[in-house]
This record gives structure tokens, C-alpha cells and sequence, in this order.
């Protein structure tokens, strides 16, 4: 009943917003426009530039999405989730194959990836379920149908991503899905039995479900294929960089393996080598470190939150970006097999960026209105 | 029913703590990253793995190929040498007018077929687009000079000068010496694999496998060429030296970047190689044999030094360098005069007559009195048929030194019955006949001398005594090559030593010089031997007489021999002394004696007989023995002798042994003082 806690003014607003959480986010874009400028050779023309101001142009949109009110998105939790569901469908019947997958849905002059908006859109649906299931008396949240909607939630959008073929998102979006339930206090008693059933899923999986190429990165991985120059070489390649990195790196421009193109990949997703390589052990954890105090605040702001959806909706981006960092530095170190999956605000390309700002302008959003308090009634659908 | 307070409740304290357990796995995950980090650059600092690889990513090795040792001859006059190459490539990506267009524009100045562009066209294609591809090489000056000062208009052409094999006397070293060609993908597929496997690998390349034969890239290098034949083939390993490294900074695409290019270890240049060839007189062999298909071995009695190794026709090993043509070289293979056979070493020949002298040592050897006479009639009946002298009426009554001097069969099929087929072999033998000489090029042959456990060996059951007969005048199975000859020859002649010839004097591993041993021959049987030989060069009637005149005396001053034209009156004569031999491909049958084919000259060639002579010189003070193979010639006094006379004319005249041979020592003084 409740109406918002009450800033009136845009300025007022605007200075409340988590501004310790916006710095840490343009510090690491500035990190990644200096290593662009790295990987071009040099010149501020091209990746560099390009890199500053898709960041800039999504900071303005973030900043103005922040200071809508959380309700706004609890509002359109559904319908965006439903619209992404759609999206992906969509792709699957009529989308165009790039790089050998087909992910990107042709408008005209854009193009789209379903599959990104699905990460942001699964986190906002799930946290609008679970704060309805709170108000809701015809589905008792302890039942096996409340374990069920959000299963199939996930099941559904994983499926879709998964045939396209990208394991890297699809790993993603079940990731955070989960991440969600898991948060909104799924028992033990399911949860058990269900990292059982997920690695007999897995083996399932790799003989089964996995396309020859993602196969063959865990058998390399695993070390069943030893395969330098195919799947393995950019695992090798990187692994070179780094460890003979040392301590302080090669210095700035001087990373030899990158700037000698031995490094594949080096401005997308093997932009951590890149990054060791050229600043050393340092370098890697000022960046880790970064990523680290993001997801802090990040996870601060859920704490703070008094409605179970903004706690859900934040803590669920939160998952998001960790897994976006740790499957992309693990990987790039050779922890786990290779999935084309980037290292937001410093790769290049702008997919990952929009995802992970549009997360935070929620994040932000909810912080902004962490005093806010939702009913039941105050929600439309 | 309401739940609600306390659902909402509970879910409220379950996040808490649930985000609490996420965080804490979130820092878990972190802590694995940052360590697993701090493991690979320990792990680097302790065994420098990574730190190796990363250098070698970016350091290609690159081959820079050495000079290949010169071949000189016994005076230093050189017999192959690396020579400069000019050359012109193109690099494709810098070739702003179309690599087509500009190819066509070089093909102007340097000639160059259109099938020879569409190849250059196809060679493009096939590379990497930073790759220099080669337009032409071995072009001249001027026409290196006219692309070179079109440089400015020709972008993406670059002009380099390389190195190349040249053989300065063409076709008259051709078979000693040999030539080089690129190696062919066998030899760089038996390399990459010896590499292979000494590195532990497979033999067989996995895909995307990263390995790379040093070995094999050497032998890519367009400037690298192989012995194929001759000493180029015998001493490679010699020859080539040892291949320098530069290290290159290159990317992942192998393009050279930046000008940051270091010698890291300097070619070594290939050890020179002295022969024992005399090459004016080699070449002067090698004209006197012109229009036959002849070969010429002269060597030093004493030493074993091959002065002459000569084998007619020649060809010009110069067009091997550079790959020669599929009609070219058809051309040479399949020349009845076989140009590119080694007839000194791989030719085997009936020896005929010349084989003789060892008929007539081992009956000597035999005890026989060196008086024995034998009546000639013109054949000798035995087991049941007649064998034929080559004299028709015959020679009537010879004794050893009339048999040599007259070349009279019946004396040696009778004296052949005396010795016995063993011992006639054993002579062979040790007189150096069927032995396989290592003079240091390929493909030697031995030749074979029958005798009656090798009659078993081959599956022919026993001996009979006809074979004898045959054997004892150097016909049925007995073949010998005329390098073999020289030696028999050179072993009578210096009084029974074992020398063995040699065709290097110097150069690259040290070679042993082995003392030639006293062999088990009696002085009496080589004197007698000796002085039938005598008897066929200068004694009247002999079969050689008429063209033996060798024209030359000994200066009475300077003991030297000079020409008997106007020579100081009194000065003694020079002669040598030899031996004829008629070996016959095709026994003349009564068929075509009833057509009139009476003569030798009246059969086709290939059907004709061998002409051979053997001889040494100065008979006064012997030093140099000399083997003639005139194939398909007709007979040995008419073909052989001259040609023998003539050749050690010149070499008794030069005497190549009696002057200061180069040596590595003065070629390395040389060096260190340039002039």
C-alpha cells in the first residue's frame, strides 16, 4: 500500500543511487578499454573507441533505467521473460547461423540474441514467482508444483539456448535459475538428489546431448585428446601467456603472445590472458578484485533489500555476473574446458556489456527503492 | 488456511543464510582462480616451461644454408663450386598491380613460358600471401640487371642473389664427380620421420600436430641441393657443412615481424675436397673418346691416385642443379651410349684378352716351366669339340712370352688345363680382379670371377673343364670393370704390391693411407707376364706394335720425358707396354656366316665386340697404368690401343705424380691470406 519511499526529484534520485557500485563497473570498462587499445596495436581507432563509447551509450541507459521504480520491473518480469521464451522459439525456426550456431535473430538493421535477454529475463521471472508464491494461497511453497513452475522456468529457455548450439549461455541461464531457487530457500532434501541427477545429466550429456566440438573441449580438458593446435591451442596458448607472465607482467603493449597473435581470441573471450600477460599476477587480481567488490555490492543490496523480489532479483544478477567471471577466468587458466562464454565490460563486443548493465540498472533500481514494499495487491498480472 | 507471517518469515531468514552459503562459494571459486594463477607462474619460475614455450612461439628458426665444400681437382683447379645464383621472386601481398599482371611484366625482361607463369600462378596460390614465391633463378646479368632497375616500378618484386651448384667443365666430370639436385620428398619424408621418432613421436603426423623436422625445413630451403651422384652423393655429409640458425621474431602466421632479425649460430661452410684427378688430363681423355662409348681409368701404380676417370659420353651435370626436364633427361637415359652410366666402375665387361696376364701368371705360379711351348694350329680339340684361336692358320709353337705378345688362345687354353680353375681365380683375385673398390663414389661394381664354388653357389652344379677354357681368355661368365683392369694392371706392374686406387686425396674425414702389402705372386711369373706385355707394344709382330709409338724420349739431362721431335740424338725411347682384348658380345653364327657376315664391322653395333687395352708406363721406370673399354669398338689393337697410346702420351708427358699436389693445409693458407 505503500507508495515509494518517496524522491520525488529526478537530481535527488539520481544522487542516491549506488554510486560506489557505478564506479567499480566504469573502472573495469576503462580496464578494458585500455587493454583494447593494447590488442589493436596502439591505436585508439577502432576497438578501443568503440569499446568507450558502447559503454558510455550503456551507462546513460542503465543510469536512466536505475531510477525506475522497482515495481516497474516487477511489473514486466512476466511479459519479458514470456517475450524472450518467444524470441528464442523464434530463432530456432528462423534465426541466422553465425559461427556456426544459430543465436541471432535478423530485424532488419539489428539483430538480436534472445539468449542474453533470457539471463536477465529468467533472474526477474523466477524473483517475481517466488515474491507471488509468498502472497499466493493457492500453491503451498513447500508442494511439489512451487518446485515445479520454476523447473520448468529454467528447463524451458535452457533447452532452446542448449540446441542452438551455445553451451556457454544456456550453462549460464540454468545457472542463474537455479542460483535463484536456491536462494529462495529450496530444500536440501531436493537439492541433493538433484546434483546427483545433474551429473548423471552431465554424463548423459556428454555423450548424448554435446555436439562434437563442445566434446571435444572436455576431452582435451580431461586430457583424453592431447590436440595442441585444434581445441586445446587456445587453452595452451593462454596458459604460456600467463605463466610466463610472472609477477609484473611483460608490460603494457609488450605481452608477447598476444601481441604476436599467438594468442586466438585475445579481445573476447581470452581477454584475462591478456590482461596476465601483460600486467602479471597484479594485474589479475586488481581485475579480480574489482569483479569481487561489484558482487559485494552487488550482494549488499540484496541484504538491504526488504522485498523477497528485490533480494531474489539482485542476488540473482549477482549470480549472473559471478558465473559470467568465474567460468570465463577458469577457463582462460584451464580449471575447466573451454565454452565461449566472455568476460564482461572488458571483452569486446557488446552482448555481455548490455546484459550484465542491464542487470545492474535492476540492482541499482533496487537499491534506489530498497525501502520500498510490494504487496500482492500492487501487482497487476 | 494462513501460513503466510510465518512463510514469509522463514523465506526471509533462508535468504540470508542462503546468501551467504552462495557468497562464500562465490569467494571459494575466486580463491581457486587467483591460486591456480600463483600455481602456473610458481610452477613457470621453478621449471621455466612456459617461459621455453613462450620464446620458441615467438622465435622461428630459420635455416641459413652453408656453401657447399669446392670439389678440386689433384692442383687445385676447382671441379664444382657454389657460384651466385641471381634470382627473382615475388611477394604476393605487396604486389600492388596484381600478382598476374606483375609476374607477366617480370616473364618480359627474363623470358619465361606460359605454362612456366601458370606454374609461378599456381605456387602463389599454394602459399601464404607473405610468402616469397620465386619468379626465376639462374638468370644472367643482364637480365638480373634489367629487373633490378625497374625495381621502382615493379611492387611486391624482390631480387635476391643466392647460391648454385656450377660445374665449370660440364660434361668432363660428370660421372666422378657427379651433381646435386633438390631433394625429393622421399628423402625429406625419411628425415622427417628419423626426426619423428627421435622425438618420440609417432611416424605419422597427427592433425593440428605442432612439430617440425629441422632437418626437413633445411632440405625445403630453395637454396638447399643433395649429392645425387658422384662424390656429390658419396660425400654429402662432407660437402654440405653444417646449416646456421637465424632466429626470426615472427606471429602466430610465421610472418617475419619487424627488422629484429639475429644470427644465432653462423653456417658452417662445406669441407673442400681434394681429388686425385688431373683435370687437363681427364678433359683431354674425355675428348680423345668423344663419338664412342668408352670408358678411361689411368691411375698411379704406386699410390693408387686416379688420374684419369673417364666415362664417354659425358653429360652436363648442370642441368641437374635446377631439376632438368622430362624430354632432357629421357633423352639422356635412353642414348645407347648410356651417358649417364658409370662404365669405369659399373660397367662390367668380358676382360678378353687382357685377363691373359693372369692366365699366364697362374700357370707359372703352377710350376710349370716358364719354357713350356704349344703348338698352335688354330684350335685345340677338347671334350669333344674345337676351340678356336683367333688366328686362323694359327701361331704354331708359342711359349708364355709369344702367347702374351701374339694374344695365341690355344697356348692359354692348354696352360689354362695346367693351372686349374682355382688357382687361375686366386690370381684373379689377388691381382684385384672381382673386388669392390670404396673409392668414394656410388654404385661400384665387382666384377666376377668364376671359379668352381661359385659355379655351385649360383645353381649350376659342377664344373667342367670346358669352363676353364673359357675363363682363361676372358670369356663365359668372367666380367670385370675397367677400373678393376687398371688395378690387375697396376698390380703386375709395380711388382706385386696390393695397391688399391682412390679417388680422394684429401678433404672432409680424414682417410687412412693404407700401405699397399707384398702380394703372393712370384717375381718370376710377373717378369714373364711384364715382358709379354712388352712384347705386344714394342716388339715387332706384337699385337699392339703399330700403335704403341708413343713418339717420346727421356731427357738425358733432366731425366724427363719429352717429345722425340726435336729431342737431343741419343735420348733413350719411352714406351709403355700392354695388352689387347677383344671381348665379343655375340658369337657370329653359321646362318650368318652363309649371309657373307664375315667381319665384326659387318654386324649392327650394339652387336659388335668390346675393344679393350690395359698398359702401363714408363715401361723404364713404371708409374702409371691405364684401362681402355671402347664398347661395341670391334677389336683392341685396332680401337683401344691408340686411344690408350694417346692418353698416356699425355700423361707420361705431363707426369702428374712427380709434381707438388694441392694440399689442405696450403688451400687453408690461402684462406687465412687473402690475396
Amino acid at each position: 500500500m505503500t507508495t515509494a519511499a518517496g524522491y520525488r526529484s529526478f537530481g535527488e534520485r539520481l544522487a542516491r543511487l549506488n554510486w560506489g557500485l557505478i564506479t567499480v563497473l566504469c573502472a573495469i570498462a576503462c580496464i578494458g578499454v585500455v587493454m583494447h587499445f593494447s590488442v589493436t596495436d596502439g591505436s585508439w581507432a577502432g576497438m578501443p573507441l568503440q569499446h568507450a563509447s558502447r559503454f558510455g551509450i550503456i551507462l546513460v541507459v542503465t543510469l536512466a533505467l536505475a531510477i525506475l521504480d522497482v515495481r516497474i520491473w516487477l511489473a514486466i518480469a512476466y511479459p519479458l521473460y514470456t517475450l524472450s521464451l518467444l524470441l528464442l522459439v523464434a530463432v530456432e525456426v528462423a534465426g541466422a547461423t553465425r559461427m556456426g550456431a544459430q543465436r541471432w535473430l535478423d530485424l532488419g538493421p539489428i539483430s538480436i540474441q534472445p539468449s542474453e535477454i533470457m539471463k536477465i529475463a529468467i533472474v526477474l521471472a523466477l524473483a517475481r514467482y517466488y515474491q507471488g508464491l509468498l502472497d499466493s494461497r493457492r500453491i503451498k511453497p513447500d508442494g511439489l508444483i512451487a518446485l515445479i513452475i520454476p523447473l520448468m522456468m529454467i528447463g524451458a529457455p535452457t533447452a532452446l539456448i542448449m540446441h542452438q548450439p551455445d553451451l556457454g549461455t544456456a550453462l549460464l541461464v540454468a545457472g542463474s535459475g537455479v542460483g535463484v531457487m536456491f536462494l529462495a530457500g529450496l530444500k536440501w532434501r531436493y537439492i541433493v538428489p538433484a546434483a546427483i541427477a545433474a551429473v548423471g545429466g552431465a554424463v548423459y550429456a556428454y555423450f548424448n546431448v554435446l555436439h562434437d566440438y563442445q566434446r571435444e573441449r572436455v576431452n582435451v580438458f580431461l586430457g583424453l585428446t592431447n590436440d595442441p593446435l585444434g581445441s586445446g591451442y587456445h587453452v595452451l596458448q593462454s596458459k604460456i601467456a600467463i605463466g610466463a607472465a610472472g609477477l609484473f607482467g611483460h608490460g603494457y603493449l609488450k605481452g608477447p603472445q598476444s601481441q604476436l597473435d599467438f594468442l586466438p581470441e585475445k579481445h573476447t573471450d581470452f581477454i584475462f590472458t591478456m590482461i596476465v600477460e601483460e600486467f602479471g599476477l597484479i594485474g589479475a587480481f586488481v581485475v579480480l578484485g574489482l569483479f569481487a567488490i561489484a558482487l559485494a555490492l552487488t550482494m549488499t543490496t540484496a541484504l538491504r533489500s526488504r522485498t523477497l523480489f528485490g533480494r531474489l532479483a539482485a542476488s540473482g544478477v549477482a549470480v549472473t555476473l559471478g558465473l559470467y567471471v568465474i567460468i570465463n577466468t577458469s577457463m582462460v587458466i584451464g580449471l575447466i574446458p573451454v565454452v565461449g562464454i566472455p568476460l564482461p565490460l572488458l571483452s569486446f563486443g557488446g552482448t555481455a556489456m548490455l546484459t550484465v548493465m542491464m542487470g545492474m540498472a535492476i540492482v541499482l533500481s533496487i537499491h534506489l527503492h530498497r525501502e520500498t514494499s510490494i504487496s500482492s495487491r500492487g501487482v497487476l498480472w | 488456511m494462513n501460513y503466510k507471517p510465518t512463510a514469509k518469515r522463514d523465506l526471509m531468514g533462508i535468504f540470508s543464510r542462503r546468501a551467504l552459503i552462495l557468497g562464500g562459494t562465490g569467494v571459494g571459486a575466486l580463491t581457486a582462480i587467483g591460486g591456480r594463477l600463483v600455481y602456473l607462474q610458481t610452477q613457470d619460475f621453478v621449471d621455466k616451461e612456459y617461459t621455453r614455450a613462450a620464446e620458441s612461439n615467438r622465435y622461428d628458426a630459420r635455416p641459413i644454408v652453408p656453401r657447399r665444400g669446392v670439389i678440386y681437382d689433384r692442383f687445385g683447379v676447382e671441379l664444382a663450386i657454389t657460384s651466385p645464383d641471381y634470382r627473382v621472386s615475388i611477394r604476393p601481398e605487396d604486389a600492388k598491380d596484381g600478382v598476374e599482371e606483375t609476374i607477366r611484366k617480370v616473364a618480359a625482361y627474363v623470358g619465361l613460358s606460359e605454362a612456366a607463369i601458370q606454374r609461378r600462378l599456381r605456387d602463389v596460390r599454394s602459399k601464404r600471401k607473405f610468402d616469397d614465391v620465386l619468379i626465376k633463378n639462374g638468370l644472367t646479368w643482364d637480365e638480373f640487371a634489367a629487373v633490378n632497375v625497374r625495381l621502382p616500378d615493379l611492387p611486391g618484386v624482390i631480387v635476391e642473389v643466392g647460391q648454385q651448384r656450377f660445374y665449370p667443365y660440364t660434361a668432363a666430370f660428370a660421372h666422378p664427380i657427379g651433381y646435386v639436385q633438390k631433394a625429393n620428398q622421399r628423402e625429406i619424408d625419411r628425415v622427417e620421420q628419423e626426426d619423428r621418432l627421435a622425438a618420440g613421436l609417432g611416424p605419422k603426423a597427427l592433425p593440428g600436430e605442432r612439430f617440425e623436422s629441422a632437418r626437413a625445413r633445411y632440405l625445403r630451403h630453395p637454396d638447399v641441393r643433395v649429392g645425387k651422384a658422384g662424390l656429390e652423393a658419396s660425400l654429402e655429409n662432407e660437402l654440405r657443412g653444417e646449416p646456421g640458425v637465424a632466429l626470426v621474431e615472427v606471429n602466430a602466421m610465421g610472418r617475419a615481424v619487424g627488422e629484429d632479425l639475429r644470427e644465432a649460430k653462423a653456417p658452417k661452410q662445406g669441407a673442400p675436397i681434394i681429388t686425385t684427378i688431373d683435370a687437363d688430363l681427364q678433359r683431354y681423355a674425355m675428348e680423345r673418346m668423344s663419338g664412342e662409348s668408352a670408358a678411361c681409368v689411368v691411375m698411379d701404380i704406386w699410390d693408387g691416385d686416379l688420374i684419369i676417370l673417364g666415362s664417354s659420353p659425358g653429360f652436363d651435370p648442370n642441368q641437374f642443379v635446377n631439376g632438368i626436364s622430362g624430354p632432357a633427361f629421357k633423352a639422356l637415359n635412353e642414348d645407347p651410349y648410356k651417358p649417364l652410366f658409370h662404365k669405369c666402375v659399373t660397367g662390367a665387361y668380358h676382360p678378353g684378352s687382357t685377363f691373359k696376364l693372369v692366365t699366364g701368371a697362374a700357370v707359372v705360379e703352377a710350376g710349370v716351366d716358364p719354357t713350356w711351348r704349344v703348338n698352335c694350329p688354330g684350335f685345340f680339340p677338347f671334350g669333344g669339340r674345337n676351340f678356336h684361336c683367333w688366328k686362323k692358320g694359327g701361331h704354331g709353337s708359342v711359349d708364355l712370352h709369344d702367347a702374351i705378345k701374339h694374344s695365341c688362345d690355344v697356348y692359354f687354353y692348354q696352360a689354362s688345363l695346367r693351372a686349374g680353375p682355382q688357382r687361375i681365380a686366386d690370381v684373379a683375385r689377388m691381382m684385384g680382379l672381382g673386388q669392390k673398390y670404396d673409392i668414394g663414389v656410388p654404385a661400384v661394381l665387382a666384377g666376377i670371377i668364376p671359379d668352381p664354388p661359385w659355379w655351385r653357389k649360383i645353381g649350376k652344379g659342377e664344373w667342367t673343364p670346358g669352363l676353364t677354357l673359357n675363363s682363361a681368355i676372358g670369356q663365359g661368365d668372367i666380367v670385370s670393370t675397367p677400373l678393376e683392369l687398371a688395378v690387375m694392371t697396376s698390380r703386375f706392374a709395380n711388382g706385386g704390391l696390393g695397391v688399391v686406387p682412390r679417388l680422394v686425396r684429401e678433404g672432409g674425414e680424414p682417410r687412412a693411407v693404407v700401405e699397399p702389402k707384398k702380394l703372393a705372386i712370384s717375381e718370376m711369373a710377373r717378369k714373364l707376364v711384364l715382358s709379354g706385355m712388352n712384347g705386344v707394344s714394342n716388339e715387332p709382330g706384337g699385337t699392339a706394335y703399330a700403335k704403341s709409338r708413343m713418339a717420346l724420349v727421356r731427357d738425358p739431362v733432366s731425366g724427363r720425358v719429352i717429345d722425340a721431335e726435336g729431342a737431343p740424338p741419343g735420348a733413350a725411347e719411352v714406351q709403355i707396354a700392354g695388352k689387347t682384348g677383344t671381348a665379343q658380345v655375340r658369337v657370329i653364327t653359321a646362318a650368318e656366316r652363309l649371309r657373307g657376315v664375315k667381319r665384326n664391322e659387318d654386324l649392327d653395333w650394339e652387336l659388335r665386340d668390346h675393344a679393350l687395352f690395359v698398359c702401363y708406363g714408363p715401361v723404364d721406370a713404371p708409374r702409371y697404368a691405364c684401362a681402355i673399354v671402347v664398347e661395341h669398338g670391334g677389336g683392341g689393337s685396332a680401337v683401344a690401343a691408340p686411344i690408350a697410346r694417346d692418353v698416356m702420351r699425355a700423361v707420361l708427358l705431363a707426369d702428374p705424380s712427380a709434381r707438388k699436389a694441392l694440399t689442405i693445409a696450403a688451400l687453408e693458407k690461402q684462406d687465412r691470406q687473402p690475396a
